[in-house]
């Protein structure tokens, strides 16, 4: 098609035409006399035509609707965004819809808690209590929730072993949704295998314990007592 | 080669043999032929299974074959799709792009064996391939269901016979092009890259499951567009001008036609992903892929309509045999791209989701897009290198007739009963069993257009066959006026 600058190459013999020539025209010249038609654009001369204005016109709008088009229905190229109703909101400035998320969760716990409970979740033996395969951590999530939220102070029972400690309460510095990710991830890592927690769950209990002490681990247990040993 | 033309033996004229061939044709009438045979072959394999396939969807009890165990539908029709698209698409446009751009490219293969090579390699790999469908050996994707083992010998199979018209393209003597030119060398690039990528992704290397659907669907996008669909418009931008003998009206559009096709014929795959765990951002790509489709379709639709239009085209189109499948091909291909951009939308789409729809699509383009405008070349073509001519004006119609009714039948039926049945699906009031009712009435227009499908081929098989005979048989020879 870039054939502006290059000249046929007149070196090569002329074929005649191709083949029994009884139809149409050779195929030297069907090629070059359309390459002529595509530089000149010039169809048969009768006054002015109006096709290409219009379909330059026509294809503009096509590429100015596709360009509207995909930026308002891409929820905002999110790759986990995958449904046309929920993302629409984001678009919109709206609230996004809350996916409880592990690997988020993981994050926040190095932050805040692994320095007591440890990376592996295993605590340290005497001092802090394990939260891997800990019965308080599985079960009801308002019991974990709390703990986050106000702490826990007093003497506690965690897997057959008594601890005497003082959890301070880092809930109260953390959003409720950052609070649901890292109870997902505690409540999903390390061999533990209970329900995600979403953020509404986290705001309720919020409303409900307001800005109380720690808990004394005993009182805790009153009010959600643990499904498994 | 120049070498060859510089020694000036008379050209335009083989030295030995059939007066009426160009030395362009006479080289490449060895792999042509090779092609254009097993095209048929399976071809005619293809429409065998097809009926029996048909029979077996039309009846509730599994059809005539349910105590066969290598006949299940699941195995006929994975291998009738493959067989149809690999075996008859593929060598079928491996003869007619070879012979299009030798032509228009004034090109003279000299290595016709490594392109009959590439051609016995293929239909082997493709023969393997089939026998372990049948042997309930194959993956879960469309048109990749050959074990992973056929497919790195396809694509060197490919290699060898597909790449050359971009060779016969490469040495074109003159700087000038043609837009047949650029939609084979395009379809030829396309094809092994797209090929070899989703083996990678889907069966050697598999990637996690949704970038598999996504390749999938890229794959099938481009294997259907690209390979059928460039390849076929090829031979319609060449066969108009060259039969009815005048210019391509608005032909100055054709290279917008050509870009836009190639942008965004790859990108509209995704659209068959509307609804799934993909991020929405890709399957709106996908949707605006498919309604930018829309601008080659107008161009050529113009190119082809306008053309036709002109000067009595369209009667003396219907009088000529070529003419009259190409000119079919190309109503096809508009009312494909139409449909395309209207079901790409999300609210048509999420109708017609998970019905007989997309093979409905699927079969306008394949069959009454391409393979239509295939047999018309074939018509044009065929006699050219065999120096006679068809033995039977009969077949001819015969031929025509049956395939234009039983792929009018065929898409009829797979279009309007998968948007029936999506309509019903979505209504809660309609039970399962009146949705199963009323399919069936078009599974037994499918197995009455199978059978017309056939008919036709076998016609053309044995139209097409008599001829290839007739002119190798020494004692004609010299018969032919
Ligand atoms: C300052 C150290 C410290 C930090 C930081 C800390 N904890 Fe604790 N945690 C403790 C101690 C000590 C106890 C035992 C309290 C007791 O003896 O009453 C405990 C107990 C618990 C318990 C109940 C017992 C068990 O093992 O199942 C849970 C659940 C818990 N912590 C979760 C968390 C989470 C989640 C975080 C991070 C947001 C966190 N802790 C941060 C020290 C800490």
């Amino acid at each position: 098609m870039n054939d502006r600058n290059r000249h046929p190459d007149n070196n090569r013999p002329r074929r005649g035409p191709s083949g029994a020539g009884s139809e149409g025209p050779s195929d030297g010249r069907l090629v070059e006399v359309h390459s002529q038609l595509s530089r000149d654009k010039d169809e048969p001369a009768e006054g002015f035509s109006l096709t290409p204005i219009f379909i330059v016109f026509l294809f503009c709008g096509f590429g100015f609707w596709a360009g509207l088009y995909l930026t308002q229905n891409s929820g905002n190229f999110a790759p986990s965004a995958f449904d046309l109703n929920a993302p629409k909101a984001a678009v919109a400035g709206g609230p996004v819809a809350f996916e409880p998320d592990a690997a988020k969760g993981e994050k926040l716990f190095l932050a805040n808690c692994a320095a007591c409970h440890q990376a592996t979740g295993l605590g340290v033996p005497g001092a802090f209590p394990p939260l891997a395969k800990s019965a308080w951590v599985a079960g009801s999530e308002e019991r974990v929730i709390k703990a986050i939220l106000a702490g826990l102070a007093g003497e506690i029972e965690v897997n057959g072993v008594k601890y005497n400690g003082n959890m301070p309460n880092i809930g109260a510095g953390l959003k409720d949704a950052q609070i649901a990710h890292i109870a997902t991830y505690v409540r999903q890592a390390w061999g533990n295998t209970a329900e995600p927690v979403m953020d509404t769950k986290v705001a309720e209990v919020r409303k409900a314990i307001g800005n109380r002490a720690q808990y004394i681990p005993a009182d805790l247990l009153k009010e959600h007592p643990l499904e498994t040993k | 080669m120049t070498q060859e033309n510089r020694s000036g033996r008379p050209q335009g004229r083989p030295p030995e043999g059939d007066s009426r061939l160009t030395r362009t044709e006479s080289q490449l009438r060895g792999p042509f032929l090779l092609f254009f045979i097993s095209s048929v072959i399976w071809l005619l394999a293809a429409s065998v299974l097809g009926v029996i396939a048909a029979l077996q969807q039309g009846s509730l009890a599994g059809g005539p074959f349910r105590d066969c165990e290598i006949l299940t539908y699941g195995h006929v029709a994975a291998a009738q799709h493959n067989l149809f698209v690999y075996g008859w698409g593929f060598n079928a446009f491996f003869a007619l792009n070879l012979w299009l751009l030798s032509q228009l490219g004034r090109f003279e293969l000299r290595n016709g064996w490594l392109a009959t090579l590439g051609g016995v390699f293929w239909n082997l790999a493709l023969t393997y391939g089939v026998v372990l469908i049948f042997a309930g050996n194959q993956t879960g994707f469309a048109l990749l269901e050959f074990p992973r083992e056929v497919g790195p010998v396809l694509a060197v199979a490919f290699l060898l016979a597909g790449f050359w018209p971009i060779v016969a393209f490469a040495r074109r003597p003159t700087g000038h092009t043609f837009a047949s030119q650029w939609f084979v060398v395009a379809a030829s690039f396309a094809f092994p890259l797209t090929y070899l990528l989703a083996q990678l992704l889907i069966l050697w290397q598999p990637a996690s499951g949704v970038v598999q659907a996504i390749a999938h669907s890229w794959f099938v996008s481009n294997l259907l567009h690209l390979w059928f669909g460039a390849s076929a418009l090829a031979a319609v931008y060449y066969f108009l001008p060259k039969v009815l003998g005048r210019t391509i009206s608005g032909y100055y559009l054709a290279p917008v036609a050509f870009w836009s096709f190639v942008l965004f014929a790859g990108w509209t795959g995704p659209s068959a992903l509307i609804g799934a765990p993909v991020p929405l951002w890709l399957q709106s790509v996908g949707v605006v892929a498919c309604a930018m489709l829309i601008i080659p379709v107008i161009i050529t639709a113009i190119n082809f309509h306008g053309t036709l239009s002109s000067e009595g085209g369209w009667s003396r189109a219907w009088n000529d045999t070529t003419l009259r499948f190409v000119s079919f091909g190309a109503v096809a291909f508009t009312l494909f791209g139409v449909l395309n951009t209207v079901f790409g939308f999300r609210g048509y789409n999420s109708v017609v989701r998970f019905t007989s729809f997309a093979a409905g699509q699927e079969q306008l383009l394949t069959y009454a897009f391409a393979s239509m405008v295939l047999f018309g070349a074939t018509y044009f073509v065929l006699p050219r290198l065999t120096g006679s001519r068809w033995p039977s004006a009969k077949l001819v119609h015969v031929h025509f007739w049956a395939t234009a009714l039983g792929a009018i039948a065929t898409i009829i039926a797979l279009l309007v009963g998968g948007w029936e049945n999506g309509k019903q699906l979505a209504d809660a009031s309609v039970s399962f069993q009146q949705v199963a009712k009323a399919g069936s009435t078009w599974n037994a227009v499918l197995s009455v257009s199978a059978v017309l499908l056939l008919v036709g081929h076998v016609a053309f098989a044995l139209n097409a066959f008599g001829m290839i005979l007739k002119s190798s048989a020494p004692a004609s020879a010299g018969r032919h006026d």
